[in-house]
C-alpha cells in the first residue's frame, strides 16, 4: 500500500529514461509510448493520492534509510495532494498538446524521456515525507528540466539554461543551512505541521534562527522567482512552450513555493516566526516582488517574457500568502496556486499556439490576430480575465482568499500586501488588455494578406486549450468544496 | 605471537616498495603497468583485510619495524581510519591508472614508461607509509620519497610547461619539507622524541608547565604550514593548476586523489596523536586553518571560474576542494575532523573521476583541452560524458552523490563552533561558485556546437582514440559507483571514521 | 426571473455578435432591449425577491435581490438604453463596425442590471468590474491608437478603483452582521466603534474607488479622455449611465453597508463633501476652458454627477432625494447632449466648439433639444435640472455643519453661472450666428432625432410634471436609511 506513493515517482523516471534509450523512430509509436507513461503516471499518482485520502494516517514510504534520521521518504499529506493533483492533471493534457507541438522541433525522444522523468521528479517533491527527499528532489528537478530548457540548444538556450541552474542551485546551496539548522535544532526533519523546532533547544537562538530561515526563504524562492533572484524565469521563455506552460508556470515555480511552504508552516513553524523581523523581512519581498513582476511585465513586449513576468508577480501572491503564517493564509496560498496553475498554463499554450501558428512574439505584432485565431484568442481572454481577477473566475477566489488572510491576520504590515495586490491587479488589467485589445480591436491598417495564412491550431491544440479553459471555470464556479477541502488541509484536520 | 593481519600494513607498503624495485628492473612499459596495476589491487586487498580485522575489534596496534625498541626506533600504527585510507587510496590508485592507461601511453615516451611506474609504485608505499607512520622520522623520510615520486609523475608528460611546472612544484615542495624538517627538528629538541606517543606525552607535559611555549608554537607552525604548503593549503597553492593541469590524466588523477591528501592526513595524524585539538585550538593553529580553508574554497573557486582549460580547472577547484578538508580540521573538533576525513574520501573519487573523464574527453576531441573545443564531446565516449556530470554533481553537492553527505557533516560540525555563521556562508558562497564552473562545464560537454565546429575539431581525432577504451570504462564505472557508495551508503564509514579518529 | 434581465442581454448579444446581416442585427439589438426592459419593467413590478447563486467561502458568494433601489436603478437604464440604441443604429452605420459595437452594447445592459439587481458586494464587484471590461470596447471602437489609449486609461481608471473598493471591503467584511446590502447599514454597531478611525479610512478609500467611475476626483481623468474618441452612443451612455453605476456602487456603500448613523458628522464625509464640492467646482472650470465639443460635455458630466455625490454625502434624505432627482435628470438631459454632439457629427464632422456657429439653423431640430438639455444642465426652471438643484441646495442649507453647507450651496450657484457660460454661447450662437453664415439645411433622420426629442420631452415633463417621481423616491427612501 504505502509503495504505492513511490510508484508513479519511480516508474516515471524510469520510464523517461527508457524513452531516451529506446529512442523508437517511429511517431506513432513513439507518441503512444510517451501518452502511455504520462497517462500511467498520471493515474498511479491519483490513486495514490486518492488512497492516501482514504487511509486515516497514511504511512510513509521509505526508499533509501541511511541512518537513524536521515532517509528519502515519501508520505502523501493534504498540500501533498494538492500539488501532486495540481501537476498529475496538468501534466496529460499539456503531453497531449505538446505531442503537436514538438512534432517540428525535433530530438523528440530526448525531449520527452525528461519530460516524462520531470513529472516523476516534481511528484517527488510533492509526495516528499522530509526536507531531505525534499532537498534531493528539488535539485534533481533543477538538473533533469535543464535539457527541457535548453532544448533548442542555440546560444539562447544555453545561456537561459546555464542561469537557470546556476540561480537554481545556488538558491539550493542556501537552503541547505536552513535544512542543516532544522537538523540541530529541530526534532525530526519529518514534515510536522506546527513545526519541527525544539523550542527548549532554540531559545536564545532566536535571532541566529530567524536569519537562518530568511536565508532559507531566498534559497528556495529562487525557485518561486522572488526579487531580486527571479531573473532566471523570464529568460527561460526561450524554451519550447509547453515547457514555459507546465514548468515555468506549474511544476517547477510551484515547486519553489510548495518548499517555501514546506519550510515555514512544517519546518520552522509559524509560531516561532510569527511576528519576528524575519517574517516581515520575507514578507516585504513578497510584496516588492508582486509589484515588481507586473511592472516589468507590462513594459515587455514579448508574449511569453511578459506571462513569464506575470508568473513572477503571480508567484509572489502565493509566497505573500505564505508569510502571513496563518492557516488562512495557507488556504489562501494553496488556492491561488489551483487556479494560478490552470489559468498561466492556458496562457502559455494559447501564447505557443500563436507563436506556432503566425511567427508572431511580440504583441504589437498581433493587431487584427484575434479574428484569425478565434479559439486561441478567446480562450487567451476568458484566462486573462481569470488572471485579472475578474469575479467568479479563477483568479479573484485566490485573490479574496489571500485578502481575506492578510486582513484576518490583523498585522499592520499585510495590509500593504493588500495594496500591493490591488496595484498589481491594475497592471495585470492593463498588461493583459493591451495582449488581446490588439487582438481583436487591431488600430490602422491591417495587413489581411499575411492574416489570411493564419488560423488556429489543430485539435490536438485547441482541445486542451478549450478543457483548460473550461476547466479554470468551472473550478472556480464550484470552487466551495476545494476551498473547505483547503481549509481542512490548512488546519490539518484532515 | 602477534596476530597475522597485524602484518598487513607493513607488507602493503612493502609490496609496494618491491613492485617498484621490480619495475626498474623490468625496464618494459606494458609490463610494469600491469605490475603497478596488480600492486594496487593487491594492497587494496590487503588493507580492505586489515580494515575488516581493526573494524570487527574495535583495536589499533603499533608495529616497530626493526629491532630498535621503543622509543627510538621506526614504528607504525594502524586503527580502522588508517585501514580506510588505505583501502581507498589503493584502491582510487588502481583505477587512475586504469582509467588513464591510454592516456599515459599517448603522452609518455615509450622508454621512459618503465621509469613512471616505478615512480607511482614508491608514491603510493610513500602515501601508505604517512597514513601508517607513528614516527616523526620515518614521516620526514617518506615525505621526501612522495614528493620526488610525485614531481616525476608530474614530469613523465615531457613538455616545456609541465617541466618549468614540475621545478616549481619541486621548489615549492622542497620548501615545505624543509619547513616541516625545521619543525621537526625543533620539537625533537624540547620534546625528546621523535615517535608520537611519548612525544605526546612530552607535549602535553611542556604544554602543561608552559615551558618552551613559543617554541613549541613555532614548531607546529612550521609542521603545518610545511604540510600545508605541499597540499595546496591557500595561499601556498600556487603551484597546484600548473602541476595537476598539464600532467598526464593518470598523473593529475593521481596527484589530486592521493598525494594531496597523504599530507592531509600527516596532519591528521599530528593534530589528534601528536598535539592533541585541545593544544591545537589553543595556540590558535586551527584558526589559521579554519580562514586558510575558508578563503581557499572561496578564491579556489574564483580562479577554477576563469580557466577554459578543463584540467587546470579542475586543478584550480581542487584548491578549492582542499579548502573545505582544512576548514573542516579548522573547526578543531572531533566532528570536524571526521568531517574533513569523509571529504578526503569524496574528493579522492570524485576528482580522479573528474580527471580521467576531462582526459579522455579531450583524447576523444582530437587532444584539445579548451573547454570550447571538447563542445559535444560527451557524445563521442558517453561514459566519459556521464562519469564527467556525476562528479561534478556531486562536487556541486547533489543529495545522493558523495559530495552533498560532506557537506552536510561539514556543516554539521560547524554548528558546534563558534564560526557557524561564517562557516555555513562560506560553505554556501562556495557552491554556488562550484555550480557557477561545474554547470558551464557539464553543458559544455552535452551541448552539440554547431557542425562545422564539430567538423575542425574531429580534424585532429585519429580514429584510434575514438575506440571504445574499455579499461577507462571499467575505472570510471567503478568510480562513479564509489560515488554514489559514499553518498548512500555513507553511515557505516563515517561509523569507521569515528571508531578510527577515537583510536587514532 | 432574477436572472433574466441580466442574462437575456448577455446570451442575447452574443447572437448579435455572430450575425452578419445588418438589418436582422439591428432588430435583434432593439428586441432585446425592449425585452430586457420589459423584464426589468415586470420585476419591478413584482415585490421584492432575493436569489443566491453561488457560495464559495464564508462572505465570499454571489446573490441577487430586487430592491426599490435596484428596481429605480433598472427603469433609469432600460429609459437611457433604449433611445440610445435606436440612436445608435443610424450613427453606427456612418462609422462601421456595428456587429462589434451593438454585440457589447447589448452585453453592458445585462451588466448594468446585474449592478442593481446585486445583494451583497462580491456580486456588485463582479458586475462592476464586467461593466468595466465590456465597456472598454466600446470606447475602443475608434479604432485609432487614440482610442486605444483611452481605453486604457479607461480600464486603468476603474479597475483601480474597483480594486481600492475591494480592498476597503476586505477589512469592511468582519465588521458587518450581515453581508448582503440592508438599508440603514449592516455594520455591527459596537464591534465598529471600537474600530472607527479604521472603518472611516476603509469608508474614504472605497468611495474614491468607486468615485473613479463617477467622474470624482481626484481619479476623474478618464472622462475627458475617452469620451471624445468614443463613438456618441457609447459617450452618451458613458456619460448618462456608466457613471451612474459608480453613484450606485457609492451609495450601496455608503448607506447599506456602512449606514448613515455611522458616518455622519466624521471627517470622512466632510473630507468627502469637499472632494464632491472641488471636482463640481473644478468640472465646470475646466469645461469653460474646453473647446471641443464632447470633451466640454465630458468635463460637464464630471461637474454634474459630483452633484450626485454631494447629495448622497450629506447623509440626509433630502439630500438623497436631491442625488437621486439629480442622477435621473442629469442622465437623461447629458444623454441628449451628447447624442445632438453626434448627429452633428454624422451631419457635419464639427467636433470643435467654434464651428457650431449657425448650426441651429442647419439642424433645427437637434439644436431645440440640445438647447432644452443644456438648459436643465444649467437649472433653469420649468426644466428637470432646477428641481433636483433645488432639493440639493435646500439640503446643503439643512446640513449640520452650516460652513460646509453653506459652501456648497455656493459651488451649486457658482457651478450653474459656469455651465451657462459653457452651454449656452453654443445655443445661442447655433442659432444667431450674428452674421450670415452660408446654410443648408442638413438634418439627420427621423431615427436620429426621434431618440433625443423623446429624451428632451422627458426633461421638460419631468421638470413640469415631477410628482410621480417624487412620490416614488419618497417610498424608495425610508428604505435607504
Amino acid at each position: 500500500m504505502q509503495w504505492l506513493q513511490a510508484l508513479p515517482i519511480l516508474i516515471s523516471v524510469v520510464l523517461g529514461i527508457g524513452l531516451t534509450i529506446l529512442q523508437p523512430g517511429e511517431r506513432k509509436v513513439r507518441n503512444a509510448y510517451i501518452m502511455g507513461s504520462v497517462m500511467l503516471t498520471a493515474g498511479l499518482s491519483f490513486a495514490a493520492i486518492i488512497a492516501a485520502g482514504m487511509a486515516d494516517t497514511a504511512p510513509a514510504c521509505t526508499l533509501v534509510r541511511f541512518s537513524s534520521e536521515f532517509s528519502i521518504s515519501l508520505r502523501i499529506d493534504g498540500c501533498s495532494m494538492v500539488y501532486g493533483a495540481i501537476v498529475s492533471a496538468l501534466w496529460p493534457l499539456i503531453t497531449l498538446y505538446s505531442l503537436d507541438y514538438m512534432s517540428h522541433e525535433g530530438h523528440e525522444s530526448r525531449f520527452f524521456g525528461f519530460w516524462i522523468a520531470s513529472f516523476g521528479v516534481v511528484l517527488g517533491i510533492a509526495f516528499a515525507e522530509d526536507f531531505l527527499t525534499l532537498y534531493l528532489f528539488y535539485e534533481l528537478l533543477t538538473l533533469v528540466t535543464l535539457p527541457l530548457v535548453m532544448h533548442f540548444m542555440d546560444e539562447k538556450a544555453r545561456y537561459a539554461g546555464r542561469k537557470y541552474v546556476v540561480y537554481s542551485l545556488a538558491g539550493a546551496a542556501f537552503a541547505f543551512i536552513g535544512i542543516v539548522f532544522l537538523l540541530r535544532y529541530g526534532t525530526t526533519l519529518d514534515f510536522t505541521y506546527g513545526g519541527v523546532l525544539d523550542l527548549a533547544k532554540a531559545a536564545g537562538n532566536e535571532t541566529t534562527l530567524w536569519a537562518v530561515f530568511v536565508l532559507t526563504f531566498f534559497g528556495f524562492g529562487v525557485k518561486a522567482a522572488i526579487f531580486p533572484f527571479g531573473a532566471w524565469l523570464p529568460d527561460a521563455s526561450v524554451a519550447p512552450t509547453p515547457v514555459s506552460a507546465l514548468l515555468h508556470a506549474v511544476a517547477v515555480v510551484k515547486a519553489g513555493a510548495f518548499a517555501v511552504l514546506r519550510l515555514i508552516y512544517f519546518g520552522f513553524g509559524t509560531d516561532f516566526l510569527r511576528g519576528s523581523w524575519a517574517q516581515y523581512a520575507v514578507m516585504t519581498a513578497a510584496i516588492l516582488t508582486i509589484i515588481y513582476g507586473a511592472a516589468r511585465a507590462l513594459r515587455t513586449p514579448h508574449l511569453k517574457r511578459r506571462l513569464a513576468f506575470s508568473t513572477v508577480s503571480n508567484l509572489s501572491y502565493i509566497l505573500f500568502s505564505l508569510t502571513l503564517m496563518t492557516p488562512a493564509g495557507l488556504v489562501g496560498a494553496l488556492a491561488h496556486m489551483v487556479y494560478h496553475a490552470v489559468v498561466k498554463i492556458t496562457m502559455f499554450c494559447c501564447a505557443g499556439s500563436i507563436i506556432q501558428k503566425s511567427g508572431r512574439e511580440y504583441i504589437y505584432e498581433f493587431e487584427g490576430l484575434g479574428r484569425r485565431m478565434p479559439v486561441v484568442f478567446g480562450t487567451f481572454t476568458v484566462s486573462a480575465f481569470a488572471l485579472i481577477g475578474v469575479p467568479p473566475l479563477g483568479g479573484f477566489v485566490g485573490k479574496w482568499m489571500i485578502c481575506t488572510a492578510a486582513v484576518l491576520s490583523e498585522d499592520p504590515w499585510a495590509y500593504f500586501g493588500i495594496g500591493a495586490l490591488i496595484l498589481s491587479t491594475l497592471l495585470t488589467t492593463l498588461y493583459m488588455m493591451t495582449i488581446f485589445v490588439r487582438a481583436w480591436f487591431p488600430v490602422g491598417t491591417v495587413d489581411h494578406e499575411a492574416l489570411s495564412k493564419i488560423h488556429d491550431p489543430g485539435p490536438a491544440m485547441t482541445i486542451p486549450l478549450m478543457v483548460l479553459a473550461a476547466a479554470g471555470i468551472v473550478l472556480a464556479l464550484f470552487s466551495a468544496p476545494l476551498i473547505e477541502f483547503l481549509q481542512a488541509v490548512s488546519l490539518n484536520t484532515l | 605471537m602477534r596476530p597475522f593481519y597485524e602484518n598487513l600494513p607493513f607488507l602493503s607498503m612493502f609490496a609496494a616498495i618491491f613492485c617498484g624495485v621490480l619495475s626498474s628492473v623490468i625496464r618494459d612499459g606494458r609490463r610494469a603497468y600491469v605490475l603497478a596495476l596488480a600492486m594496487a589491487a593487491v594492497t587494496a586487498a590487503m588493507s580492505a583485510v586489515l580494515l575488516y580485522y581493526v573494524c570487527t575489534r574495535d583495536v589499533s596496534f603499533v608495529y616497530s619495524m626493526g629491532r630498535f625498541a621503543a622509543p627510538y626506533g621506526n614504528a607504525i600504527k594502524a586503527g580502522p581510519l588508517q585501514a580506510l585510507l588505505a583501502t581507498v587510496f589503493s584502491i582510487v590508485m588502481g583505477l587512475s591508472l586504469l582509467g588513464g592507461g591510454r592516456g599515459l601511453s599517448h603522452d609518455i615516451l615509450p622508454e621512459k614508461q618503465g621509469l613512471y611506474f616505478v615512480m607511482a609504485d614508491l608514491m603510493l608505499a610513500g602515501i601508505l607509509a604517512l597514513i601508517y607512520t607513528n614516527d616523526m622520522f620515518t614521516a620526514y623520510v617518506f615525505i621526501e620519497i612522495t614528493t620526488i615520486a610525485a614531481c616525476a609523475m608530474v614530469m613523465a608528460k615531457d613538455t616545456g610547461p609541465n617541466l618549468i611546472a614540475t621545478i616549481r612544484y619541486l621548489f615549492m615542495s622542497l620548501l615545505g619539507s624543509g619547513l616541516f624538517l625545521i619543525g621537526l627538528a625543533l620539537l625533537d629538541s624540547i620534546g625528546g622524541y621523535l615517535l608520537m606517543e611519548p612525544l605526546a606525552r612530552a607535549v602535553e607535559i611542556l604544554a602543561e608547565l608552559g615551558r618552551y611555549h613559543r617554541p613549541l608554537i613555532v614548531s607546529i607552525g612550521l609542521m603545518v604550514v610545511g604540510l600545508g604548503i605541499k597540499s595546496a593549503m591557500f595561499p601556498f597553492h600556487l603551484w597546484l593548476p600548473d602541476a595537476h593541469g598539464g600532467a598526464t590524466s593518470s598523473s593529475s588523477a593521481i596527484l589530486s586523489g592521493i598525494v594531496l591528501k597523504g599530507y592531509v592526513v600527516l596532519i591528521i595524524t599530528l593534530m589528534t596523536r601528536v598535539f592533541g585539538l585541545e593544544l591545537m585550538r589553543e595556540v590558535g593553529v586551527t584558526h589559521i586553518l579554519l580562514i586558510a580553508g575558508m578563503l581557499g574554497m572561496i578564491f579556489g573557486s574564483l580562479a577554477a571560474m576563469r580557466e577554459y582549460h578543463v584540467k587546470r580547472m579542475l586543478a584550480n577547484s581542487s584548491v578549492a576542494q582542499i579548502g573545505y578538508i582544512f576548514m573542516g580540521l579548522g573547526l578543531g573538533t572531533e566532528f570536524g575532523v571526521a568531517a574533513a576525513c569523509f571529504h578526503i574520501l569524496v574528493h579522492a573519487t570524485c576528482k580522479p573521476l573528474l580527471f580521467l573523464c576531462a582526459g579522455r574527453l579531450s583524447d576523444v576531441s582530437g587532444h584539445h583541452r579548451s573547454l570550447k573545443n571538447l563542445r559535444g564531446s560527451a557524445y563521442r565516449d558517453f561514459g566519459a560524458g556521464v562519469g564527467f556530470t556525476v562528479g561534478a554533481l556531486s562536487m556541486i553537492g547533489i543529495p545522493l552523490l558523495g559530495g552533498f553527505v560532506s557537506k552536510l557533516y561539514l556543516s554539521e560540525a560547524a554548528l558546534e563552533s563558534p564560526y557557524v555563521a561564517a562557516v555555513l556562508l562560506t560553505i554556501a558562497v562556495s557552491t554556488v561558485l562550484n555550480a557557477l564552473y561545474y554547470v558551464p562545464a557539464t553543458l559544455a560537454i552535452w551541448v552539440r556546437p554547431p557542425w562545422e565546429e564539430i567538423r575542425e575539431v574531429m580534424h585532429d581525432v585519429k580514429p584510434e582514440d575514438t575506440r571504445f577504451d574499455r579499461s577507462f570504462f571499467t575505472a570510471s564505472a567503478l568510480f562513479i559507483c564509489l560515488v554514489f557508495l559514499l553518498g548512500i551508503a555513507y553511515h557505516p564509514v563515517m561509523n569507521v571514521i569515528y571508531a578510527g579518529i577515537r583510536l587514532m | 426571473m432574477l436572472l433574466l434581465p441580466i442574462l437575456l442581454p448577455i446570451f442575447g448579444g452574443v447572437f448579435v455578435f455572430r450575425e452578419r446581416e445588418e438589418k436582422t442585427r439591428n432588430r435583434l439589438t432593439l428586441g432585446l432591449t425592449v425585452m430586457t426592459a420589459v423584464a426589468a419593467g415586470i420585476l419591478c413590478a413584482l415585490p421584492e425577491q432575493s436569489l443566491r447563486l453561488m457560495t464559495i467561502e464564508g462572505s465570499l458568494y454571489l446573490a441577487l435581490q430586487s430592491d426599490s433601489l435596484g428596481k429605480f436603478f433598472m427603469v433609469l437604464i432600460s429609459g437611457i438604453w433604449l433611445p440610445v440604441a435606436v440612436f445608435a443604429e443610424p450613427y453606427l452605420r456612418h462609422g462601421g463596425k456595428g456587429q462589434q459595437f451593438q454585440g457589447f452594447y447589448t452585453m453592458t445592459m445585462g451588466m448594468l442590471m446585474g449592478l442593481a439587481l446585486a445583494d451583497n458586494f462580491v456580486t456588485l464587484y463582479m458586475f462592476f468590474e464586467l461593466m468595466t471590461l465590456l465597456t472598454a470596447p466600446l470606447v475602443l471602437h475608434g479604432g485609432t491608437p487614440a482610442a486605444r489609449r483611452a481605453g486604457l486609461k479607461y480600464l486603468g481608471y476603474s479597475v483601480f478603483g474597483a480594486g481600492m473598493a475591494l480592498a476597503g471591503y476586505f477589512f469592511l467584511s468582519h465588521f458587518l452582521t450581515d453581508q448582503s446590502f440592508t438599508g440603514g447599514g449592516a455594520l455591527n454597531l459596537p464591534l465598529a466603534a471600537a474600530h472607527r478611525p479604521l472603518l472611516l479610512i476603509v469608508f474614504l478609500v472605497m468611495t474614491i474607488g468607486f468615485g473613479a467611475k463617477a467622474g470624482m476626483m481626484p481619479m476623474q481623468a478618464w472622462l475627458p479622455t475617452a469620451h471624445p474618441v468614443a463613438p456618441a452612443p457609447a459617450s452618451a451612455v458613458l456619460s448618462g449611465v456608466i457613471t451612474k453605476g459608480g453613484v450606485l456602487a457609492i451609495i450601496r456603500v455608503t448607506y447599506y453597508l456602512f449606514g448613515a448613523e455611522f458616518l455622519r458628522g466624521s471627517w470622512a464625509q466632510y473630507a468627502l463633501i469637499a472632494l464632491a464640492l472641488c471636482t463640481v467646482f473644478t468640472g465646470s472650470m475646466l469645461a469653460l476652458k474646453e473647446k471641443s465639443l464632447k470633451k466640454r460635455l465630458a468635463y460637464s458630466t464630471v461637474s454634474q454627477v459630483s452633484y450626485v455625490l454631494f447629495g448622497l454625502l450629506l447623509l440626509s434624505p433630502g439630500g438623497v432625494r436631491g442625488a437621486l432627482l439629480q442622477m435621473t435628470f442629469h442622465a437623461l438631459a447629458k444623454d441628449t447632449l451628447f447624442l445632438a454632439a453626434g448627429a452633428i457629427i454624422v451631419a457635419t464632422n464639427f467636433t470643435h466648439v467654434d464651428q457650431l456657429a449657425g448650426i441651429g439653423k442647419r439642424m433645427p431640430r437637434t439644436m431645440v433639444c440640445f438647447s432644452g438639455a443644456a438648459l436643465s444642465i444649467i437649472g433653469i426652471p420649468p426644466m428637470s435640472g432646477f428641481i433636483s438643484k433645488w432639493y440639493l441646495a435646500s439640503a446643503a442649507l439643512n446640513f449640520e455643519v452650516r460652513a460646509l453647507g453653506y459652501l456648497g450651496v455656493a459651488m451649486l450657484i457658482l457651478s450653474a453661472l459656469m455651465t451657462a457660460g459653457y452651454l449656452l454661447p453654443i445655443v445661442v450662437r447655433g442659432f444667431f450666428p450674428g452674421r450670415d453664415v452660408l446654410v443648408e439645411r442638413r438634418e439627420v433622420g427621423p431615427r436620429m432625432t426621434a431618440p433625443m426629442l423623446v429624451m428632451s420631452i422627458a426633461v421638460l415633463v419631468l421638470g413640469l410634471f415631477p410628482n410621480g417621481l417624487q412620490a416614488w423616491i419618497s417610498t424608495l427612501l425610508p428604505q435607504i436609511f
